[in-house]
């Protein structure tokens, strides 16, 4: 399936910094009159609807899930909605703040509430108190959030990883136990879909790795192992400073999606035996749907040579809502 | 800039030469040409290729061989005597063609529109990043954001925050005293990065002078009166380039 075509590259885009960040006080009163009369529309998200409030958040900043929400039954897409934010929230600390101890107390934080909404007294954080709506439906291990907390924590000291085992030990923390979690939320629990949802977690993990690729080298992180960038003497500086055109770069993206790639076709091996057939069970479809936007994504990177700089890699792709609506009815990701 | 300027510095050095009003031309000429001050000095020295010779040292050289010249009463006359100094050739190259390009600046800037603003009327661009006066937030609901958790205080390097908290009736546990000594903050934002709940943040106002020093010292309902005016702002301001990871 990856094969890498000896075309012309694509072009590269230079990245830039939308000049929109920078407006002028002028402009920015009129803007404050718009978004005042956006806020008057919409519904009031905050403490009276913290599912409402996690819905938000989730549409802001990972519409991929949001899409998926949809497939989720209705009681359950409270608790999904509220285990994606959560875990959305934890993976913005790291934007948020400018060293690690601010970070490290704010997953202190975050360990508190789940202490405490184990204990059923919640504090009044919107994502807290659906948190403790979900688990008070269904079953949900505290033990799960402990570990997408730890290993969010562990990131804020080392964002890169020097091999892939280390990056793959990492995904499995955080995406694969959000998956988790989504098992539990929907009361499904079979070793086999554990085992699915793990490789599926690492997929997807590396799959966003590399679509923020440009944005972390900007910040001046290369998410790319070591391992994998010495093998193709890629210069981390390079790549900071002139993205695309750094030279080995591609191969080692070639190699990194390769590896995802790798991971993805083994989630999807694990229902090809003939218990399963050849499908995903009906109640975990919506779960394993978020396979769909990573190897969408491993996809279209095919299409551009790897190259991760590519503007095309960026936008979000406007067939995934309609591929997402047939992966849930072909049953598979 | 202009192709302007090349040209004038051109059409200026004819007049700086004939200014040399003397008839020791030929001296003159070759000072002016002197070798410390020719692009050619920066030129490799050494004999590595014979074939790529600059014919530097014979030149360097070549005022040795000049014989010199000697006046009726025998003694050594200075060619340079009616020349122009150092002094006088470096006020005609660049004091007076300084003038001269300093006045073609301000003759371009005519036509050009003003860079002032008007400020109090008119602002310049902040980043949304500004750090400025303190705001503490509310849900479009209403209910205030902040959960009196104390990360703000505990990490907050000047320590001008203070917070005292307690349990309401619901159970929920809020704020009953949150004042900030402006006086006291640095606008480093750590408050800002710590707030769970992006309760307390730093908006773009940055006039906040008051006249005595009191009004300086804000409390929660200064805060909070704050965020009710620039919500808006500050939302949009707060939705920056994160990526999902």
């Amino acid at each position: 399936m990856f094969i890498r075509t000896t075309g012309i590259q694509s072009l590269a885009h230079a990245l830039k910094i939308p000049s929109s960040r920078f407006s002028g006080a002028l402009l920015q009163q009129g803007l404050n009159e718009r978004l005042q009369r956006c806020y008057s529309a919409e519904s009031s998200p905050g403490l009276a609807d913290p599912a409402a409030y996690c819905r938000e958040l989730v549409r802001k900043h990972d519409y991929e899930s949001y899409l998926l929400a949809a497939f989720y039954p209705k009681e359950a897409q409270g608790g999904y909605f509220a285990i994606k934010a959560f875990s959305v929230e934890l993976a913005m600390v790291q934007d948020n703040v400018s060293n690690a101890t601010i970070g490290n107390m704010r997953m202190q934080f975050w360990r508190d509430v789940i202490k405490d909404c184990s204990q059923g007294k919640p504090p009044q954080h919107p994502i807290a108190l659906a948190l403790h709506d979900a688990m008070q439906r269904a079953h949900l291990p505290a033990y799960h959030f402990k570990r997408i907390i730890d290993a969010r924590d562990a990131e804020l000291h080392t964002p890169t990883h020097l091999t892939i085992d280390s990056l793959t030990s990492h995904a499995e923390s955080t995406s694969s136990t959000v998956l988790y979690l989504l098992l539990s939320l929907l009361s499904l629990s079979s070793s086999t879909l554990s085992h699915a949802a793990s490789h599926l977690g690492v997929a997807q993990t590396i799959s966003t790795l590399i679509r923020g690729l440009p944005f972390h080298a900007r910040q001046g992180r290369m998410i790319i192992p070591a391992e994998v960038t010495s093998k193709h003497g890629v210069n981390q500086e390079d790549v900071f400073r002139h993205g695309s055109e750094a030279r080995g770069l591609h191969d080692a993206v070639f190699e990194f999606a390769t590896f995802a790639n790798d991971h993805m076709i083994t989630a999807r091996d694990m229902f090809k035996g003939e218990e399963m057939g050849s499908k995903v069970p009906r109640r975990a479809v919506p779960i394993f749907l978020s396979g769909i936007p990573a190897s969408n994504i491993l996809e279209r990177l095919e299409k551009v040579n790897f190259n991760a700089f590519d503007r095309r890699i960026q936008v979000r792709d406007w067939r995934l809502p309609w591929l997402v609506w047939r992966g849930y009815y072909k049953g598979e990701f | 800039m202009s192709f302007a300027r090349p040209r004038l510095l051109v059409g200026l050095q004819p007049y700086t030469r004939a200014s040399n009003n003397t008839s020791h031309i030929y001296t003159a000429l070759r000072a002016r040409r002197l070798l410390s001050t020719s692009t050619y000095s920066r030129a490799p020295h050494g004999h590595q290729n014979p074939n790529l010779s600059s014919g530097l040292d014979e030149r360097m050289h070549r005022h040795h061989e000049t014989t010199p010249v000697y006046n009726a009463q025998g003694s050594e006359v200075d060619p340079y005597k009616d020349g122009p100094s150092a002094l006088d050739k470096a006020v005609h190259l660049f004091f007076f063609t300084e003038i001269i390009r300093g006045m073609w600046v301000v003759f371009e800037n005519i036509f050009r529109p003003p860079y002032t603003i008007m400020y109090p009327f008119e602002k310049g661009p902040l980043s949304p990043r500004f750090r400025g006066e303190h705001a503490l937030r509310r849900y479009p609901s209403g209910e205030e954001r902040c959960i009196a958790c104390k990360l703000c205080e505990a990490i907050c390097p000047a320590q001008a925050i203070t917070i005292e908290s307690e349990a309401r009736a619901d159970g929920s546990r809020r704020t009953t005293k949150y004042d900030i000594d402006m006086t006291k903050c640095i606008y480093c934002g750590f408050c800002q990065e710590a707030c769970p709940v992006d309760a307390i943040v730093e908006t773009q106002n940055q006039e906040f002078a008051t006249e005595t020093r009191e009004e300086l010292l804000y409390n929660k309902e200064k805060l909070l009166a704050n965020g009710d005016r620039a919500e808006a702002e500050i939302a949009a301001n707060l939705y920056s380039d994160h990526v999902y990871r």
